[in-house]
Order: C-alpha cells, then sequence, then structure tokens
C-alpha cells in the first residue's frame, strides 16, 4: 500500500480497501451486476439488488452483535454521528435538553453538540485523565434529571485510547439516559457487542475497515424502539430514518469489510500489536520523547508520540517520506497544536510536535524499521539544529 | 497540493541542508545574539567570528517551522563579509524575498531580525 516514495502509515485516517471488498464491489457495478433500485421490489432487478443490501446489512450486525433490523445505512461516521445526536436530541427535546460528551470526542460529534447548544440545548464536555481516559463516575457525576444524551466515543483516533463503554452504558440504561458511542475507529480491532455493552446507537464507518469511502452505518437500538427524528427526509427509506437511494456497492463493500474485519480481528490484533511495539522502541530510543495515551486501554494500531524540544512543522515535512499525521497545523503559522492532547494537559510544544502512527493491515516489519530509521534521523538533525549550547547575547 | 508546495525551492535546500549550523565558543572576536522562545513557535541563536571588523563566519541555531531553519541557514550565509553597520541595518525583508517566506510567518521573522538586533548590540559593546 506504500508508494515509492511514501510508506503507509495513516490507516486511522483511511484504509486501502481489502482487494477481497473491492472484488464484490466491482461485481455489483458490472453490467451483470446489480444496478436495480433496492427499493423496486416490483421486479428482480430492484428484489436482486435488494437482497445484496439486506446481506450486507446481516454482515454489519453481526459485526456488533446486533439485530439487522438495527441497521440504518448513512454516508458515514460523520452523518452517523449527526443523526444519533440531532436525533435524539430533537426527538426527546421536551424529556430534557442535557448531553453528556467529551473533550476529546471527534470533530463530528463536538461540532453537532455545539449546533446543539445555538439551539438552546446545554452540553457538558468532560475532561479525560492525562492518559485520555473518561470514567464512569464522571459521567455519573455529570448526569442530570433532565440529561437525555451521553456521546462518548470508543477509541479515540488521535491517541487510541479505549474507553470503558461498557461500564459507561450500564449506568446510562439504569439512569434512562441514551448512550451512543462513536465507533468509527473500533471495528476489526476491539470487540463491540452493543448488547452487553448496554449501547443504544452506535456510529459505524466502512473506510477505517479496508471499506470504500462515503458509506456507515447507525446502529439505532429497537428493545425497547429508540426515537430518532431524521436529518433528511424523502423516499422514507430505512424506516424513514434516512431517505435517500441505497447504494447497493457501497453497501455490499462495507458488509464484506465488516465480514473480514470480525473474522480477521484476533489474528491481526496482535499482530498490529507487535509492530507498533517495535515502532515504540525504536522511537523510545531516541529519548525525550512522550507516548501519548494511555499504555495498556490502547488500540493495538496506533502510536501517538510527542518529541521532547522538536517543532511539530518541521517535524512533520522533514518526514514527508511516511504518511503519517500530526499534531502540528502546517504552515498556518499557528502554533496550536491538537485540541485532544491539549485536553489531556499537554503543553503547546508537546500537543504541536506529535506525530500519530497508525499501522494496518498491510504494515510490514520492514514499514516500521524504515519509519524508525527516518524519525530517529530526522529528529536527531532538527535537535542539532536547535540545541542552542551557545551563550546567550548579554 | 503537496507539503512541499507550501515552501519554496530555496527554503526545502536550506532545511534539508542547512549551512553553518552550531556556535562559536565565546573569545574576543566572537559576538553572539539570540531571541525568541519556543512557546512563541521560533528560538533563534546566532554567532559570529569577527576578522579586521568584518564577520569572518557565521553560524546559527533555530528552533522552528521549517521556514525558520531555512532562514538561519540562509542569513548565516549571508553575514560572511559584513561590517557592523550592515548587520545594524539588517531587516527581514531581503530574506523573506529571497526565500518567498508567506505573510503568515512573518512574525517569525521579526523573531530573527530581533537576534540580528542582539548580534548588532554585542558587536557594539566590544568597540
Amino acid at each position: 500500500m506504500n508508494t515509492a516514495e511514501c510508506i503507509y502509515l495513516d490507516y486511522a485516517a483511511t484504509t486501502p480497501i481489502d482487494p477481497r471488498v473491492a472484488d464484490r464491489m466491482i461485481e455489483c457495478l458490472k453490467p451483470t451486476g446489480a444496478h436495480g433500485n433496492p427499493s423496486s421490489m416490483s421486479h428482480s432487478f430492484g428484489r436482486s439488488a435488494r437482497a445484496l443490501c439486506e446481506h450486507a446489512r446481516a454482515q454489519v450486525a453481526a459485526a456488533i452483535n446486533a439485530s439487522p433490523q438495527s441497521i440504518v445505512w448513512t454516508s458515514g461516521a460523520t452523518e452517523s454521528d449527526n443523526l444519533a445526536i440531532f436525533g435524539v436530541a430533537q426527538f426527546q427535546a421536551d424529556r430534557g435538553r442535557h448531553i453528556v460528551s467529551a473533550k476529546t470526542e471527534h470533530k463530528a460529534v463536538l461540532d453537532a453538540l455545539k449546533q446543539l447548544e445555538k439551539l438552546g440545548f446545554q452540553v457538558t464536555l468532560l475532561k479525560p485523565t492525562s492518559n485520555g481516559i473518561i470514567s464512569a463516575d464522571q459521567v455519573a457525576e455529570a448526569l442530570r434529571p433532565e440529561t437525555q444524551l451521553v456521546s462518548l466515543m470508543h477509541v479515540n483516533n488521535e491517541i487510541g485510547v479505549i474507553q470503558d463503554v461498557g461500564a459507561i452504558g450500564r449506568l446510562c440504561r439504569e439512569r434512562g439516559v441514551a448512550f451512543h458511542v462513536d465507533a468509527a475507529q473500533s471495528v476489526g480491532k476491539v470487540p463491540i457487542d452493543v448488547e452487553a455493552m448496554q449501547i443504544d446507537l452506535l456510529s459505524m464507518t466502512a473506510h477505517k475497515a479496508y471499506g470504500p469511502k462515503g458509506v456507515g452505518a447507525l446502529y439505532v437500538r429497537k428493545k425497547p424502539p429508540l426515537g430518532l427524528r431524521p436529518l433528511l427526509f424523502g423516499g422514507g427509506q430505512e424506516g424513514g430514518l434516512r431517505s435517500g437511494t441505497l447504494p447497493t456497492h457501497q453497501l455490499v463493500g462495507m458488509g464484506a469489510a465488516f465480514e473480514i474485519a470480525a473474522a480477521e480481528r484476533e489474528a491481526d490484533v496482535p499482530r498490529l500489536q507487535s509492530l507498533r511495539e517495535r515502532l515504540w522502541r525504536g522511537i523510545q530510543a531516541l529519548g525525550a520523547v512522550q507516548l501519548n495515551g494511555d499504555p495498556e486501554r490502547r488500540v493495538a494500531n496506533i502510536l501517538n508520540v510527542s518529541f521532547h524540544g522538536v517543532e511539530g512543522e518541521s517535524l512533520q515535512f522533514a518526514l514527508r517520506e511516511l504518511a503519517v499525521s500530526a499534531g502540528a497545523a502546517c504552515s498556518t503559522g499557528s502554533e496550536e497544536g491538537s485540541y485532544v492532547l491539549r485536553a489531556l494537559g499537554r503543553d503547546d510544544q508537546l500537543a504541536q510536535s506529535s506525530l500519530r502512527f497508525s499501522l494496518g493491515r498491510f504494515t510490514t516489519e520492514h514499514d516500521i524499521d524504515v519509519a524508525i530509521a527516518a524519525v530517529a534521523r530526522e529528529v536527531n538533525r532538527l535537535r542539532d539544529i536547535s540545541k542552542f549550547s551557545g551563550r546567550a547575547s548579554a | 497540493m503537496s507539503m512541499s508546495d507550501e515552501y519554496s525551492p530555496l527554503v526545502i535546500e536550506h532545511f534539508e541542508r542547512p549551512r553553518h549550523v552550531g556556535n562559536f565558543a565565546p573569545g574576543d572576536d566572537v559576538i553572539a545574539g539570540r531571541a525568541g522562545r519556543r512557546d512563541q513557535g521560533a528560538e533563534f541563536a546566532i554567532s559570529a567570528r569577527l576578522s579586521n571588523e568584518r564577520i569572518a563566519e557565521a553560524r546559527f541555531e533555530a528552533y522552528g517551522c521549517p521556514h525558520c531553519v531555512a532562514a538561519g541557514s540562509w542569513l548565516a550565509e549571508s553575514l560572511v563579509g559584513a561590517d557592523r553597520e550592515r548587520v545594524q541595518r539588517w531587516t527581514w525583508r531581503d530574506l523573506a524575498d529571497a526565500l518567498e517566506i508567506p505573510t503568515a510567518k512573518r512574525g517569525r521573522l521579526l523573531i530573527l531580525e530581533d537576534a540580528v538586533r542582539a548580534l548588532a548590540e554585542d558587536w557594539h559593546k566590544r568597540t
């Protein structure tokens, strides 16, 4: 998945499509595939497309231990997050107008909540520990009689911290508060069981699990049914929750990707973890580096590191042979680093000089060794330029 | 747009192969100037060895973005041969033009200018 110039270590941003997934999508797109409208149940073209969509729905449902009827197709995790948050907030507005979430959530959640604040809702954003953890006790303290929704991510996209959504789900169920989980980073890496974890709404996306971009899903609890107000109005597809013609090939891709991700998770995770540890050992040897996130409760494929005494934009540019994500806002003249790292209490320099390495199905030991060598060379070089070992002027 | 498009070829060249990194040990013929802080996003130190009332050699250290590293390198190279008056009159503008520094980064060049001012003051004290 690399190019001649660049090693891809940005799987948390997006993954390449698994060739097995691409094959099934291409089958769909061929003249002999499934071009019918899945809503056209009166003829065989529509019915065969519908059958593919429903098979994909069952594949996605199985990956999170849900019933297929509880899966609503969307365009991705951003839409799923928006549908969950606006959907519950507006449907249940007469129950209360308070929502609990966290400072380290994805922008798709934070910015949706900002919009709700403008509509008169109150939002409490919890501050995580310096390792990025939000505890169930913190959530319990933030709940009010008028709280209608708690929205927390399962795996943080920047630092990979895994929240104890099971404990928080239990709490929310006891208190009768809807619980939404953004699980965009989880599938194929961390087990998800919406029943056992007592999750009411769960956002998913295909493109972070080797499926196509532009398709996602929202799990919506069926028993007892959870009321949602839709964002889109039209043909009434997806039980009226998400109007729009279903994109058969996209759904087939997401279904196949989730089936593979769930089936291969147990084999993938130890391999990714050992590659990540190899990378961390190599980087740690440089000294004056800081791991961001919890050392234990962390997804297998993400390593987020801050480098003391190295400026973020220079680090990012110097390492452009590696496709990684950086905390620095490149070339904008801004010294502000990642808002997630700042929420963890990192100072500006450390928040700004962070790199997120995210590994995936096609990452090799060789990729990791090349990355370690490049990071060592450039960090040492930039530190040498900024040693300031000379005397200051009087 | 690739990342490289945000930096001019000269910036990339100086960033990747900076000239004259380091500093001179204090001495009668050595002047030095320093400005900036890491939390401002840029810090520079310049030192120079004097000979016959001119800068014979200059060295720099820089913490900052690629533009800052390139600016330090370009400056150290261009200071060679300068007399005190030229150092006193130095402003960021020639450097900004030569390296095609974007407007958003000019604040950091003012920090470099402060370091050159400090260098000039150190020179002045010795005369």
